[in-house]
Parts: structure tokens; C-alpha cells; sequence
């Protein structure tokens, strides 16, 4: 398909369509061993992706042939169109996301999964507190109505009635809680229990992956074309991912200033970076991560994701998550 | 009239701004200053003393920040009035083309901008070519409506003396039409300048680097209030400045007075071939579509075809379905976007009669416009709805200040189109204000006011679904951005097509009355 796409392009002829396809990556190869390859990320730059910015910064990727560039994610940016039609060889994405995306069509596969543990948390205040999602009955919770089935699934795990829920449609942030509107909010453990910190205040967080809400996210995806015929890139840029995590575990404040450094136009604070950073990695590594390698996942795991999944109204099986690239990086 | 005697009721209609509207700005910083000290818990609003700390220790973030969107957007300006230039142009070249040019460019700017900002993206890879086209699409249109009323707001004598003197159409436009449109164009241009803007900070949110939008996300999201109102007020200064700049030049360029303009009422010929225009527009709309799919080879799973969308809301097993999910969606935004279209129309209107009135009004009235008008939606979306609260309220408000502005500036033109020697009859009669206001200047500002009237359909529907998706999660806004995020691109390029039919359809409902009002007040606009 991404050959008939040149041919096509090409008989455009235009400055335009030249313009496209070298936005797109696919202009034939240069004469340089290094091939461009992109990775889409499914935020902004910030601290999220600092594995990705150390193997960048530390050459892990260029050692090995590969020219990597960061793109950017955003409010507007969906992750799966870019990876379909090639303009990003991998891109981050999660679980629910990508069963969607396969439902319409999209031939992807999950390479990886870089948090092991769901971020979505449930934030609430110590006065008023959620421990444990049947603390959820009698609260108002504010969050996106769009999430009403991760809230749906929650409660059906635990056996929480979610009519003794009110759900107050709010924008994605803690103003609403800080000022008494909610007394809980859905959010990342990650983003808006770290902004509340940095205002002052403690929040406590339940997070939703310790009570039965299993799903992978931030995956690596690609295509079933990229995984047939590059695969050697697949395997090089997914090392450099692991090697890249690996040095972000062991200093994550170096990584968090790593991050500043490099985007110093995307606004960040260093502290807040830096608890971010913190805060994440308990969601992305554990004992399987220890004793199998960053990314990791087992039948187990993926049969957990299944049936969380079909609570979400996504029927997906388990060829859903392909390893053999991973495998490759970690040599088993 | 003699050009002294002129400049005298020029001086007299057209307010300038003295020393007594300072008093009136100071009292607004001091209110706005008192409000934020008094809300500092509720992470809602910061003051101008906590704005300026935030400028003094984060300016060289901002500028870097400022550069990269004011480049984008002055690119996006610039592409966008030439291509409203051009099309001008076209309609007048070949004036049987006027109305399925306009209708093509009225889809083309309807096109929401939650559907279009991920596939430019897509398209255009990394970089910039996003920020300038949704900033190019966000000003097109508001200057090619004026145009093309300018270039027709001539009498016909000026015409018959083109002709006497055996001139043709060519010179009719140098020397006639060139000249009658410049004011419109300057109040397109005008128009358009914050607009750009906000296209370009919308642009960053389907994935850039750097920009005023890329921090406007960050601040929202990490509570930072200063630096969302800091953003926010960068932002409308900048607005504001280009906006008193191409004023200013407009004033420096326009020295004639409006002509007095009397023309026959046209026959309605031009009624009989409606709906074969229409028909022509939606034709070449679904081929341009089509094309564009085929030619740049778009990938099936997230461009959509004319077929696709046909099969996904008629022939699928669920049809019924996606129906019902974009006719619950389409029912909950009207319930926004009818009531706060109307009220800014009103309140623009409104506001502009009044300050004729009483220009002493409008050096408080006319900053605190422009502000509200500037300040870019996407910053604002949010905070409005903290303030104003989740319910209707909110939203209502946001569309209502969209539509607000445009018509406001569009109204005060029209106003001053006002026939110098018109007034010099009523003057001589001795009629008052008020009958000067309902017999002369009313009915000369018409035509600007419908021109603004439909504009604002586009606008208003922009303004409602930007607020359902970044502050309510409700309505057609939130299902577009929900089926983005979902990759349900059936439903997503469904509700493109729906949003952009109705918003057409809206449009065309405005044109309707406004044939009417006009064929009475100013039939020259009805050729």
C-alpha cells in the first residue's frame, strides 16, 4: 500500500504532494546508513516519555541505524492514524484504544506494554476520602461522561452499585474538587494528583488497576505490515525504548531534567516533572518487568485485559498482543 | 459638502477616545484585580498583579512561544484573504460561479475543527502545515463575505459614467468596484485577525512542539492559573494590537465618504436557479471529497468516503443507530447554539445603535469588545464554563460573545456607511436622533448586519462545539472528539457532514430573510 502510495505521489508531482510524502517518511531511502523512523507519542513532551528522550539523548538509537523522531501527541492528535498510515512506524496508545481502532479496521498489534499497571486512579481529598471503590457510593465523582464505562466497570468488578454514584460531566482537570463541586475525581495518577501536589495539596489516589481494572496502557503499537517486514527497525527502536527505561528507573530526577533540557519551549516545571516521573514507576515496572524485561506481559496478564476489556465493550483475543519483537530485545 | 464640513460630522459620528475612557479601564483592572485576589482558592482567576509577576519571570517562554504562533497564524492570514482574494475575484470575473464559489467555500469553512485538525496532521506529517491551514480556513471566509457585498456597495451611476466613457468592465472594477470594496475589506480583515490566531493555537493541539496552544494545554491542565491567564491575556493583546493596526490603516487609506446608493429592485430571476446551485455546490462538494481521498490516497480507515458515510447513516446493520447517537448529539447543541446565536446577534447589534447614541459609551465599550472577541476560545472555553457553571448558562455565553463581536464591528461600519448627505436632508428637517437612527442609519447598516448575520452561523457553531469538546463532554462537539479518540471515524466524518449541511442550511435560512429585509432597504445587494 505505502508503495503505491509514492508511485501516486509522485505522478502529482507537485511540490505539495513532495512535501507530503516527505512529511510521511516514505521518500526513498537516503544514501546514509541511517533510516528515519517515527515514534507517535500520545501526549505532549513532558516527563511521560522521558525512557524515550534518554535513548535519544544517548545515542542508543543511532547506534543502531535508527533515526528517531518524537512526535508530539495532543488534545486533537489520535495515535492510530499516523501509525496506519505510516507517517509513525510505532506509536503509543493503550489497550482499549487499540481494541477500538482494530474493531474499525486497523491491522495492529500490541509490541509492548511500557505501564503494566493502569494509571487511572480515583482522586479525592483525606477529609473526605475513597479508599476502596465501595467508598464510591453516596460520592459525586466529576469526570468526562465519556468514561462512564471505565466507572461502569469498576463497579461491576468490585460489586459497587454505580446508581449510588452521581457522575458530574467536568472537564479534565482538579479545579471542580479543589473548590467543593465534586468530592472525587476519574483522573491519571500521573497529571492532575500531581498538579494538586504541587498547588499544596495532598490528594489521595485509588488506583482503579488495584481493584481488577486490568488495562495495559501506553502500548506500543504497529501494523501487522510493519511487524512482516520491518522488523528489523521494530526491534532496534523497541531496544532503545528498553534500554531508555531502564536508565529512567535507576535516576528519575536526571530524567526528568533530561526532559526540560530538551523541550525547553513545552512549558515544563522541573519539580512537577520530577514527581511525575517519580510517581510513574511503580505503574510501569513490577516483579514480571524484574525478572522478564521492560515491557513485558504474560497469557495471564493478557487474559486479565481480556475480560476488563469485554467490560468495556471490546471483544478482543489473545493475538491481539504479539511478544516476538520484544523477545528479540530481551533475548529470550 | 464641503470636505471641512465633513470632517466635522465625521468628527462628530465617529468617537474617539479621550481621557475619561482611561478612568473607565483603570476601574475595569481594579475590579478584575479586586475578583482575583478574592477568588485565589477557586483556581479560577488571577489577577493582573499575578499575571504581570508570571509575564516578568516567564517572558522569554512566552515570546518563544508568541513567535512560533504569530508566524503560523500571520502565514495562515495571509494565505487565507489571498485565497479569499482570488475567489472574489473569480465571482466577479465569471458572476454566474458567485454562488456555488460561496457555497463551496461556506462547506469548506463549516468544517469542524476537532475533524479536520488530526487529519491535516495526518497529512502533513510534523510541523507547521496544520497551525497555517486551520489558521488560512479560520479567516478565508469572514473576508471573502465582505468583499464580495463591498464590490457590489456602488450606485449605478458610477457604473453609467464607466460606461459613458466607454470603459468596460475592467476598469468598472479598478476605479469603482476596487474602491467601494476596501472598507468592507478592511472590516474583514479585521475580523479576521484574532480569528487566525486562535486557528493557529488550535492547529498546535493535533500535536506540535512549541506555541502559545501547547502551553495554553499545559497550563490548564497543571492548574496553573497565572499562566492560563497570562496566556490568555498575550493572546488578546495581540488580537487587540492587530486589530487597532488594520484600523489604523484603514483609516489612513479610506478618505472618501460612503456614496448615497439607490438602485432598482432586481427581478428574482435569480431565485429560479437556488436550488440548481445548491444542487451544484453539494455535487462538487462530494467530488472534491471523493478526489481528494483518491488523489492523495488517504488511508480507508480514517478518511471516510462520500459511500461510506451514505452506507454508515442509511444501508449499515446500525444505522438506526448512529442516527439516533448524532440526532441526541445534534438536539443537545441547538439548545446551546440557537439561543446564545441570537443573543449576540441582539447584544452586537444593540451595542452598536447604542454607541452611535451615545458615542461616549464606546471608549469602555469598544477595548472591553475587542477583548472578549480576542481572547482565544480555546483558553477561554474552559475558564467561561468554571465561572458561568456546566449547565446552559456556560455555553450559551461563549457562542453568544463569538457571534458579538463580528456583528458589533460589522454594525458600527454599516452605521457609518450612513450617506453623508442623507443626514444634511434630516438635519434640515431637524429631525432628531431617533428618527435619523430608524430612517437612515438602520436602514444603511442592513447589509453589513446580514453579511455579519450569516458569518456568524459558521462562527457560532465553532464556538459550540470547541466548548462541548474542551469544557461540557456534551453534545455534537464531544461526540466528534469521542469518536476520534475511539477510532469510530464513520461516526466522526457523519457528524462532519451533518454539522457542516446544517451549518450550510443555517446559513441559507439567514440569506432567505435577509433577501426579504434587503429587497426593501438595499436591493443593490441583491444583483
Amino acid at each position: 500500500m505505502m508503495r503505491k502510495n509514492l508511485t501516486r505521489r509522485t505522478v502529482l508531482g507537485t511540490g505539495a504532494a513532495a512535501a507530503g510524502a516527505a512529511a510521511f517518511g516514505m521518500m526513498p531511502k537516503r544514501a546514509s546508513a541511517q533510516t528515519a523512523v517515527s515514534l507517535q507519542l500520545s501526549w505532549l513532551h513532558s516527563s511521560q516519555f522521558a525512557g524515550s528522550y534518554i535513548a535519544q539523548d544517548q545515542g542508543w538509537w543511532s547506534e543502531a541505524g535508527l533515526e528517531v523522531s518524537l512526535l508530539p501527541g495532543g488534545p486533537n492528535a489520535p495515535v492510530e492514524p499516523p501509525v496506519v498510515a505510516g507517517t509513525a512506524l510505532m506509536g503509543i496508545s493503550a489497550a482499549d484504544y487499540t481494541a477500538a481502532a482494530v474493531a474499525e479496521g486497523a491491522p495492529f498489534k500490541i509490541l509492548g506494554v511500557a505501564m503494566q499497571k493502569n494509571p487511572f486512579v480515583v482522586t479525592s481529598l483525606p477529609t473526605n476520602p475513597v479508599n476502596e471503590p465501595a467508598d464510591l457510593v453516596g460520592k459525586r465523582i466529576g469526570m468526562a461522561l465519556a468514561n462512564t464505562p471505565v466507572l461502569q466497570a469498576l463497579c461491576t468488578i468490585n460489586g459497587v452499585d454505580i446508581d449510588g454514584i452521581e457522575i458530574v460531566p467536568t472537564q479534565y482537570s482538579a479545579q471542580p474538587l479543589l473548590a467543593g463541586e465534586v468530592d472525587c475525581l476519574l483522573s491519571w495518577e500521573t497529571d492532575l494528583p500531581v498538579a494538586m501536589a504541587m498547588q499544596g495539596v495532598e490528594a489521595l489516589t485509588m488506583l482503579m488497576a488495584d481493584h481488577g481494572y486490568s488495562v495495559h496502557s501506553q502500548t506500543y503499537i504497529a501494523t501487522e505490515d510493519s511487524l512482516a517486514n520491518r522488523r528489523a527497525e521494530l526491534v532496534a527502536l523497541m531496544s532503545g525504548e528498553a534500554r531508555g527505561w531502564q536508565a529512567y528507573r535507576e535516576d528519575t530526577d536526571a530524567a526528568a531534567e533530561l526532559t526540560l533540557a530538551m523541550y525547553p519551549d513545552a512549558g515544563l516545571d522541573l519539580e512537577t516533572q520530577k514527581l511525575q516521573a517519580a510517581r510513574q514507576v511503580p505503574l510501569m515496572f513490577s516483579e514480571l518487568t524484574d525478572a522478564n524485561g521492560f515491557g513485558w506481559w504474560t497469557d495471564e496478564t493478557v487474559a486479565a485485559n481480556i475480560e476488563t476489556l469485554a467490560l468495556l465493550g471490546r471483544s478482543v483475543t489473545p493475538d491481539l498482543w504479539d511478544r516476538s519483537i520484544l523477545e528479540e530485545v530481551h533475548g529470550t | 459638502m464641503t470636505g471641512l464640513a465633513w470632517r466635522r460630522v465625521r468628527a462628530r459620528r465617529i468617537p474617539h477616545i479621550r481621557v475619561g475612557p482611561w478612568l473607565g479601564i483603570f476601574v475595569l483592572f481594579a475590579g478584575w484585580e479586586l475578583a482575583g485576589r478574592l477568588l485565589t482558592d477557586a483556581f479560577v482567576l488571577a489577577a493582573p498583579s499575578d499575571i504581570l509577576r508570571y509575564l516578568s519571570t516567564e517572558w522569554q517562554l512566552m515570546t518563544r512561544a508568541l513567535w512560533v504562533t504569530l508566524g503560523n497564524a500571520a502565514a495562515g492570514f495571509v494565505i487565507g484573504n489571498l485565497a479569499a482574494l482570488s475567489l472574489a475575484g473569480l465571482a466577479l470575473v465569471w458572476p454566474r460561479s458567485e454562488r456555488v464559489v460561496t457555497g463551496l467555500a461556506l462547506l469548506v469553512f463549516c468544517l469542524p475543527l476537532v475533524a479536520t485538525g488530526p487529519i491535516l496532521r495526518v497529512f502533513f506529517g510534523p510541523g507547521s502545515g496544520p497551525q497555517i491551514v486551520l489558521a488560512a480556513l479560520a479567516v478565508y471566509y469572514t473576508t471573502l463575505i465582505p468583499l464580495l457585498v463591498g464590490l457590489r456597495a456602488a450606485p449605478d451611476s458610477w457604473f453609467d459614467l464607466v460606461r459613458s466613457y466607454g470603459r468596460g468592465r475592467f476598469a468598472a472594477l479598478v476605479h469603482v468596484r476596487a474602491m467601494a470594496a476596501l472598507p468592507y475589506l478592511f472590516t474583514g480583515l479585521q475580523i479576521a485577525a484574532p480569528a487566525a490566531f486562535l486557528g493557529a493555537m488550535v492547529g498546535e493541539f493535533t500535536g506540535a512542539e512549541r506555541g502559545m496552544g501547547v502551553l495554553t494545554i499545559r497550563a490548564l491542565r497543571a492548574l496553573d492559573v497565572d499562566m492560563t491567564w497570562a496566556l490568555a491575556t498575550v493572546a488578546t493583546a495581540v488580537a487587540i494590537f492587530a486589530y487597532l493596526a488594520i484600523g489604523a490603516l484603514a483609516r489612513r487609506v479610506l478618505l472618501a465618504e460612503p456614496p448615497v446608493i439607490l438602485a432598482t429592485p432586481m427581478s428574482d430571476s435569480a431565485k429560479r436557479t437556488a436550488w440548481r446551485d445548491a444542487g451544484l455546490v453539494a455535487a462538487c462538494a462530494i467530488m472534491a471529497w471523493a478526489g481528494a481521498i483518491w488523489l492523495f490516497d488517504l488511508n480507508p480507515f480514517f478518511a471516510k468516503g462520500p459511500g461510506q458515510v451514505f452506507d454508515a447513516l442509511f444501508l449499515a446493520s446500525d444505522a438506526q443507530q448512529t442516527r439516533t447517537v448524532l440526532g441526541d448529539a445534534l438536539t443537545e447543541t441547538a439548545l446551546f447554539l440557537v439561543p446564545g446565536y441570537l443573543a449576540g446577534l441582539l447584544a452586537g447589534a444593540g451595542l452598536a445603535v447604542m454607541l452611535v447614541l451615545v458615542p461616549a459609551l464606546s471608549s469602555i465599550a469598544m477595548p472591553l469588545a475587542i477583548a472578549l472577541r480576542s481572547v482565544p476560545i480555546v483558553t477561554t472555553a474552559p475558564l467561561v464554563v468554571l465561572l458561568l457553571g456546566r449547565g446552559a448558562t456556560g455555553t450559551i455565553t461563549l457562542v453568544a460573545v463569538m457571534v458579538f463581536f463580528p456583528t458589533l464591528v460589522a454594525c458600527l461600519h454599516g452605521l457609518r456607511q450612513t450617506p453623508g448627505q442623507v443626514l444634511d436632508v434630516f438635519d434640515s428637517y431637524a429631525a432628531g436622533p431617533f428618527t435619523r437612527l430608524i430612517r437612515v442609519r438602520i436602514p444603511a447598516m442592513l447589509p453589513a448586519f446580514f453579511a455579519a448575520a450569516r458569518m456568524a452561523v459558521p462562527a457560532s457553531v465553532l464556538a459550540v462545539t470547541v466548548a462541548e469538546w474542551l469544557a461540557t463532554g456534551a453534545g455534537i462537539g464531544s461526540l466528534m472528539a469521542l469518536s476520534a479518540s475511539l477510532s469510530d471515524y464513520d461516526m466522526l466524518w457523519s457528524s462532519v457532514v451533518i454539522v457542516s449541511v446544517l451549518s450550510a442550511v443555517g446559513y441559507a435560512l439567514v440569506s432567505v430573510i435577509e433577501r426579504r429585509v434587503l429587497a426593501r432597504y438595499a436591493p443593490e445587494q441583491l444583483s
